[in-house]
């Protein structure tokens, strides 16, 4: 009898196992997969994600193999942001939704999921949590409505159950468990982007850099192994005729949001493997917990890749939920006082404040006049910029940003105008031409 | 690496499979699944890759695995269609229509308009609804589609109850009568009557300031103040969450503004004297509410009055929601804090409790009152309050300072206690301290919108606000109570509201609750 099996390995399922061990719980952890191996992720960790690895005593491993930066380069049809998220506003995220700040760092880096989920199982395991790799479960074991274990077959093909005092599904937004107990949807956002991307070599540009044009946008982040991950994406409507021809049109997109990338990709850089992507992302949240469960991670909460906040999100949800189950099993609340905590935390009016911020940008329309005069008026106004940033990060709230007074102020406290950037001139027939899928 | 690096896209492979399951081509599903990237397997934990042959016979299983890839291959607003009007009403906000592009200034509105016909369409545009009657308690009102409907009445300011008030309308009639409906002009020139310079004594004896001035609407006070005091070279320290007027008027007087998170008083000090360490000649003016209205808290005024004092900065205060409706003897925040008489500037407006249209700024300096007169443009250069508004908040002056006030208040304060505790009692969040309004916290705007959309026809009449009246993604209800609402009607209304709420959440399949953070 364990206190609580995890199902999925993860970043939000080796995490939780990792801090309940660390409590002193008996933890059992089990995934599909063996480690190390890979998993569909934009991989990019914000500086709070970056933090719960340095709170967890795990950065150092990370960092010694992985390329680090603290500035983020923003370009929107031309118009560029460079900035950090601000340390007070991390520090205050920390205190707000843990009650500590410690270990905060302002870093952000792109680590893939055979360097990263290896590390995270490690440390569970070295916690003292049983990690079973190449575990399958096959079903729920539920009593009297409660799920109070799971079944599975183990490495070998042997048929196992195991029993606990609560399951985290931490299995992804496919999760079987939620699927096995038949859980809803709620705040569905079915309009979404179709992401591809590859690994390539050849070329160093330094912090990552964030694009976007009309309908479409493209990342190079330096990643594991000397790569940069380079990524482009745009409205699931045009995924179809993206796909006629998914090379082509990734060097084509590419060579649409930023012509500057599209040439160092085409003459410098050695594509070192396949193209991936995706496109089912559209958004959803799920119930956060029942009898004898709870959800973390995309399993609750599944969003789009355009703010790359998934694994963030993940490392969020392992410390709240550990937290919540730590004081239940050790006797000093509730499982429903505990999940009520879990619970506000997650159905926030922040959280549901960032979900559309999320699933508006995730549509992929083309910035509004108004929008890209924003960016403009932010352009040597570093404080702002960063706090802007902040928000697309979900470090900061976006109700704090997107507030009239601010953006008044904002507007007055302009440096450049539209006459500085190109964007603005026939602006209108711009606007038009962004409608036209690229690719039909 | 590059047996890797030549294999198909897992989408590529997809497609195959998907092809071959319709052709019930078991074989070619298997030899292409083995294909398909770690990636892909380990995030799509639900598809039986490495078993797709033995779906055959198996149609039901087959059928679902189908499902499943195809949910991972097609967009998926194509299986979830959605009304676009409705898309388009609840998805947008008023800031994003803030920088219209084009010169015409004639065409740019066009795209805001769109956005409002379709909140209008889906009766999801709360800015237009008009009156059928005198309001008091309840009300009776049409919609943008001519649709009437009659509720329990929280969209008054009239916190006193002072509209259907015998006494008030007496003094209106009479008015009317002695002086007919037209102030002659400026205040400047001839608006005034005696009438007025009987309010202006009233409303300084009220605040215990000597120097008051009337303005023709409250908005017109504070912008008038602030624009009629700070020049370029001066600055401005503004609580984030002050009214409008206020916000605006700061704009226009200079670029030095800053803007204080709200109620933080240390947070003031700290600019002041990051401020007056730089900059010991020009001025600064600190400007904050009394009671603010969005989130119904007041500032700790004592300490703040000190703060200002020790940096030779001036402190501005607004009173428009508390003054009257609230505190002893009506004095609102001010006499809450035992500060009449010792504010550097209060500015207020009749819009609320004094049952009327104006505004009025006031100080112990004689000087001061002359100066806003002259370069507060709003004064100079607008026509005065009519003779019968002037006249009615005279009333209203009289009968707040009264003992029958004193009555209003405590029958106004116990709706207010019967609104909060149902609404509290039943699980919602009422924001601030017990006050005249009562904000409702519902936080997204599709939620709040749809809520909105249900409450006009189940008897309840609620403004909800959002941006730019509150930030992004907080909007909510704001309640005004009465003092002629009776507890019954309050918690009466509180219960139509919950059900409103959890109707709006099922329909909007919403799972996001009420907490802030």
């Amino acid at each position: 009898m364990y206190d609580a099996i995890v199902v999925g390995a993860r970043c939000a399922g080796a995490s939780t196992a990792l801090l309940l061990a660390r409590r002193g719980h008996r933890v059992l952890v089990v995934d599909r997969s063996s480690f190390p191996s890979d998993v569909i992720s934009t991989h990019f960790l914000w500086p709070h994600g970056m933090s719960y690895l340095n709170r967890w005593g795990l950065l150092e491993q990370v960092l010694a193999v992985t390329p680090a930066h603290t500035t983020v380069e923003v370009v929107n049809d031309g118009i560029s942001l460079t900035g950090s998220v601000p340390i007070e506003l991390l520090r205050e995220y920390f205190r707000d939704l843990h009650g500590d700040d410690s270990g905060v760092v302002q870093s952000c880096a792109s680590v893939r999921r055979r360097v990263l989920d290896e590390i995270l199982v490690g440390a569970a395991a070295k916690a003292g949590a049983e990690v079973r790799t190449s575990f399958t479960v096959r079903e729920l074991i539920v009593e009297d409505g409660q799920v109070v274990g799971i079944r599975g077959r183990t490495v070998d093909g042997e048929l196992v159950e195991e029993r606990a005092r609560i399951v985290v599904g931490a299995d992804g937004r496919n999760s079987f468990v939620a699927r096995t107990l038949a859980l809803p949807k709620y705040d569905e956002r079915p309009r979404c982007t179709f992401a591809y991307w590859s690994y390539w070599s050849g070329f160093d540009l330094g912090p990552a850099q964030l694009h976007r044009r009309g309908r479409l946008a493209c990342a190079v982040v330096p990643t594991n192994f000397d790569q940069n991950m380079v990524l482009v994406w745009g409205p699931s409507e045009w995924s179809r005729e993206f796909r006629h021809d998914v090379p082509g049109n990734y060097q084509k997109a590419l060579d649409f949001v930023s012509p500057e990338l599209g040439e160092v990709v085409r003459t410098r850089g050695t594509r070192e493997e396949r193209i991936y992507g995706t496109l089912d992302q559209s958004a959803f949240l799920r119930p956060l917990h029942g009898p004898g469960w709870v959800l973390v991670g995309d399993a609750e909460s599944a969003k789009d890749q355009c703010t790359a906040i998934g694994m963030t999100h993940a490392f969020r949800d392992a410390e709240l939920v550990s937290a919540a189950l730590d004081r239940w099993l050790r006797g000093d609340t509730s499982i429903d006082e505990a999940m009520t905590v879990y619970g506000d935390r997650r159905r926030s009016q922040n959280a549901a404040a960032y979900h559309d911020y999320v699933c508006t940008l995730a549509e992929m329309r083309p910035y509004r006049h108004d929008e890209l005069q924003l960016f403009v008026a932010l352009r040597g106004n570093q404080q702002e910029t960063d706090r802007f940033i902040a928000t697309h990060a979900d470090v900061a709230p976006v109700s704090e940003f997107f507030q009239a007074s601010n953006l008044f102020l904002l507007n007055d406290a302009a440096k450049e105008s539209s006459a500085d950037h190109a964007v603005f001139e026939d602006f209108a027939e711009t606007s038009r031409s962004y409608q036209q899928n690229l690719f039909a | 690496m590059t047996t890797e690096l030549d294999q198909r896209e897992d989408g590529e492979l997809i497609g195959i499979i998907l092809d071959a399951a319709h052709r019930g081509d078991f074989e070619t599903m298997a030899r292409t699944a083995s294909e398909v990237s770690e990636m892909t397997r380990n995030w799509a934990t639900h598809i039986p890759w490495d078993d797709l042959a033995s779906l055959e016979g198996a149609d039901d299983e087959l059928a679902r695995v189908v499902a499943d890839l195809t949910e991972m291959w097609e967009p998926a607003h194509l299986r979830n269609p959605v009304d676009p009007d409705e898309e388009y009403a609840l998805d947008k906000n008023a800031y994003d229509f803030y920088r219209p592009a084009g010169r015409n200034l004639l065409t740019r509105t066009e795209d805001f308009y769109g956005w409002v016909q379709a909140r209008r369409r889906t009766e999801t545009w709360q800015y237009s609804r008009v009156l059928e009657a005198a309001p008091d308690s309840v009300a009776q009102i049409t919609n943008d589609l001519g649709r009437r409907a009659r509720g329990i009445n929280f969209n008054s300011q009239d916190y006193l109850s002072f509209n259907t008030h015998p006494a008030i309308r007496e003094a209106a009639a009479k008015a009317m009568h002695d002086y007919g409906p037209h102030s002659a002009g400026s205040p400047m020139v001839l608006g005034n009557t005696r009438i007025s310079d009987d309010l202006e004594a009233a409303l300084g004896d009220l605040v215990g300031l000597d120097h008051v001035t009337l303005f023709p609407t409250g908005w017109a006070a504070g912008f008038g103040a602030v624009v009629g005091l700070v020049r370029q070279s001066d600055h401005i320290l503004i609580d984030r969450l002050a009214h409008s007027c206020l916000q605006q008027g700061a704009r226009a007087a200079t670029r030095n503004v800053v803007r204080y998170e709200h109620l933080n008083v240390e947070a003031v000090r700290r600019h002041l004297a990051e401020i007056r360490a730089t900059d010991t000649r020009n001025g600064i003016l600190v400007v904050t509410d009394g009671l603010f209205s969005v989130d119904a808290d007041w500032p700790d005024l004592v300490t703040l009055q000190r703060v200002c004092r020790e940096h030779d900065a001036t402190l501005l205060v607004d009173v428009a929601h508390d003054l009257g409706s609230m505190g002893p003897g009506g004095t609102g925040v001010l006499g809450m804090q035992n500060l009449l008489g010792s504010v550097d500037i209060v500015m207020g407006a009749f819009s609320k409790t004094f049952c009327s249209n104006g505004g009025f700024v006031a100080s112990n300096s004689p000087a001061l009152k002359q100066y806003v007169k002259m370069f507060g443009g709003s004064h100079f250069f607008s026509n005065a309050l009519s003779p019968v508004q002037t006249a009615v908040v005279r009333e209203a002056t009289r009968i707040i300072r009264s003992d029958e006030g004193d009555a209003l208040r405590a029958r106004l304060f116990t709706a207010i206690h019967a609104l909060r505790d149902e609404l509290t009692g039943r699980g919602l969040t009422c924001m601030g301290e017990p006050s005249p309004i009562v904000p409702l916290l519902i936080g997204n705007e599709k939620l709040a919108r749809t809520a909105n959309r249900l409450l006009f026809d189940r008897g309840v009449l609620a403004f909800m606000v959002e941006f730019p009246v509150t930030p992004t993604g907080s909007s909510r209800f704001r309640l005004q109570v009465q003092a002629g609402h009776r507890p019954e009607e309050a918690r009466e209304a509180a219960r139509i509201i919950e059900g409103a709420i959890a109707d709006s959440r099922a329909y909007l399949s919403s799972a996001f609750g009420s907490a802030p953070r």
